[in-house]
């Protein structure tokens, strides 16, 4: 009896262990099924977010309240604004800097700011279990969001949009393990890439095997193809660390972002990176040369036939 | 398990799924998070007989696949539940006296969803997933044990008065 039912136990566990397999060939394989069923479930779930997160936020930020007990919260936050705002506008300018003496003063500054942005309100976190760092705003295509679009915060970068509903949308955070950026640094324009490491500091590795990072570098984002997934010049953080390392081909270091991911209230989507004027081609006016032209004169030339020289007379003896 | 079951207890889980995704990760635990879901669903399958843990580990990890942000292709989660249902299916008669003990079924919760993390975590990796450092993945592996040690006395004694009613409702049937 025992026998007969441990035998159609095992038998159960195959079947469910199948068809989880079949379902994970299925989702990387890239079957809509699944993947339609994910944004869906994100669809039913969103009003409910929305409306939890009204009454579930004094709540949800409990424990970094009881962190800053004693402090005036108020006075807090505003210092807080007014120091990002600050580290932003240096951002841009040690950018600004950076690339007019590289560039002499031949290119014009990029405008600082002038994104066309649409505000939102976060509505919900990923789930710890799921080891993704992601955030839910309320906001989606209805409100103009599309997949692969920069969201900031007011301090600078803190993802890209995942998946869209038409009221909700999902953000990959900048620290998620599987999240990659391409960042410039502000000093030296030098490329390099950074990587989230699923905690508040992120890995930088420079593309530049001559290149160098230095402590304090501010970073910006370098801007993709049709500014989509990131547009350029947002500011990302700051090199805290520089990993002294030999062995590897090219400089790593440790970077801090600007932005505070545990205390993330209203982020933007920016669904347009500031309009440039098109790049005029230029076609460079040769300068005048000036044209020597030599007229060789005749000059007496020494003949070298000899001149018969008066002989003496010979006399006659 | 009966498909009325199974639809009920599917219910339950999407109705904890939202609670889990709405409620519970927006508040900003210290350390690492803490997972409601995971905790109900190992407490579940811990009451279960040696069937009814294995599909009631099935059904718990696809509502949990259902998540929007996880990075993990869908079916993992199934895939890890099923196993651990298996697992506790299997040592059935040392878990069914845990039950009985208030804080070492406290403590078997918690390992098991920290079991359950570690068999994600690997299976992942070998599905080529990055999910972070190492120093990362272990300090949220036992952040969340942390969590559920502190939490799973809260709602445990509730869980086993709705058992102790489902099983009498089966057994008036």
């Amino acid at each position: 009896m025992a026998r007969g039912s441990g035998n159609r136990s095992r038998l159960l566990l195959i079947i469910l262990l199948v068809t989880s397999l079949f379902l994970v060939t299925l989702d990387l394989r890239g079957v809509s099924l699944t993947k339609s069923s994910r944004s869906i479930t994100q669809s039913v779930l969103a009003p409910v977010q929305k409306g939890v997160s009204t009454v579930f936020s004094p709540i949800g930020r409990f424990f970094s309240d009881i962190k800053n007990f004693g402090n005036t919260k108020d006075e807090l936050d505003k210092v807080k604004i007014a120091n990002s705002l600050l580290k932003a506008q240096l951002a841009k300018v040690a950018d600004n800097k950076g690339a007019l003496n590289q560039l002499k003063g031949l290119l014009n500054l990029a405008g600082q700011g002038g994104y066309k942005i649409i505000p939102a309100r976060v509505i919900g976190r990923g789930s710890s279990a799921s080891f993704s760092q992601t955030i839910t705003i309320d906001a989606g295509t209805s409100d103009g969001i599309s997949v692969n679009q920069t969201v900031i915060s007011q301090n600078g970068l803190i993802g890209v949009v995942k998946v869209v509903t038409p009221n909700s949308a999902i953000i990959l955070l900048i620290s998620d393990p599987s999240f990659k950026v391409g960042v410039r640094i502000a000093r030296s324009q030098s490329i390099g890439v950074l990587l989230g490491q699923g905690n508040s500091q992120y890995q930088l590795e420079l593309l530049d095997p001559t290149g160098t990072i230095e402590n304090g570098d501010v970073l910006v984002t370098n801007g993709s193809q049709g500014n989509r997934p990131f547009v350029p010049g947002v500011p990302v953080g700051q090199v805290t660390s520089v990993d002294q390392k030999n062995s590897s081909l090219t400089q790593t270091a440790i970077v801090k972002s600007y932005a505070n991911l545990n205390d993330l209230g209203v982020v933007s989507v920016i669904i347009s990176a500031p309009s440039v004027a098109p790049k005029t081609a230029i076609n460079p006016t040769p300068q005048p040369t000036i044209t020597v032209l030599v007229t060789p004169t005749p000059a007496a030339t020494p003949s070298l036939i000899p001149t018969p020289s008066p002989s003496p007379h010979k006399s006659k003896a | 398990m009966s498909p009325i079951r199974i639809a009920s207890s599917l219910v339950f889980f999407f109705v904890l799924f939202a609670v889990q995704e709405s409620a519970i990760s927006l508040v900003h635990f210290p350390v690492a998070g803490f997972s409601l879901y995971l905790a109900v669903a190992i407490a579940l399958i811990a009451y279960e007989d040696h069937d009814g843990a294995i599909i009631m580990g099935f059904l718990s990890g696809i509502v949990l696949d259902l998540s929007p942000t996880s990075n993990a292709p869908f079916g993992q989660w199934a895939l890890i539940l099923t196993l651990v249902g298996y697992v506790f299916a299997a040592n059935r008669e040392s878990i069914f006296d845990a039950t009985s003990a208030p804080l070492t079924f406290v403590l078997l919760i918690a390992f098991g969803v920290s079991a359950s993390l570690i068999f994600y975590l690997v299976f992942g990796l070998l599905l080529g997933e990055s999910n972070g450092s190492f120093t990362h993945d272990i300090v949220l592996i036992i952040g969340n044990l942390v969590w559920t040690v502190i939490f799973a006395p809260m709602f445990l004694p509730i869980m086993r008065s709705f058992q102790k009613v489902v099983n009498k409702s089966g057994q008036n049937k």
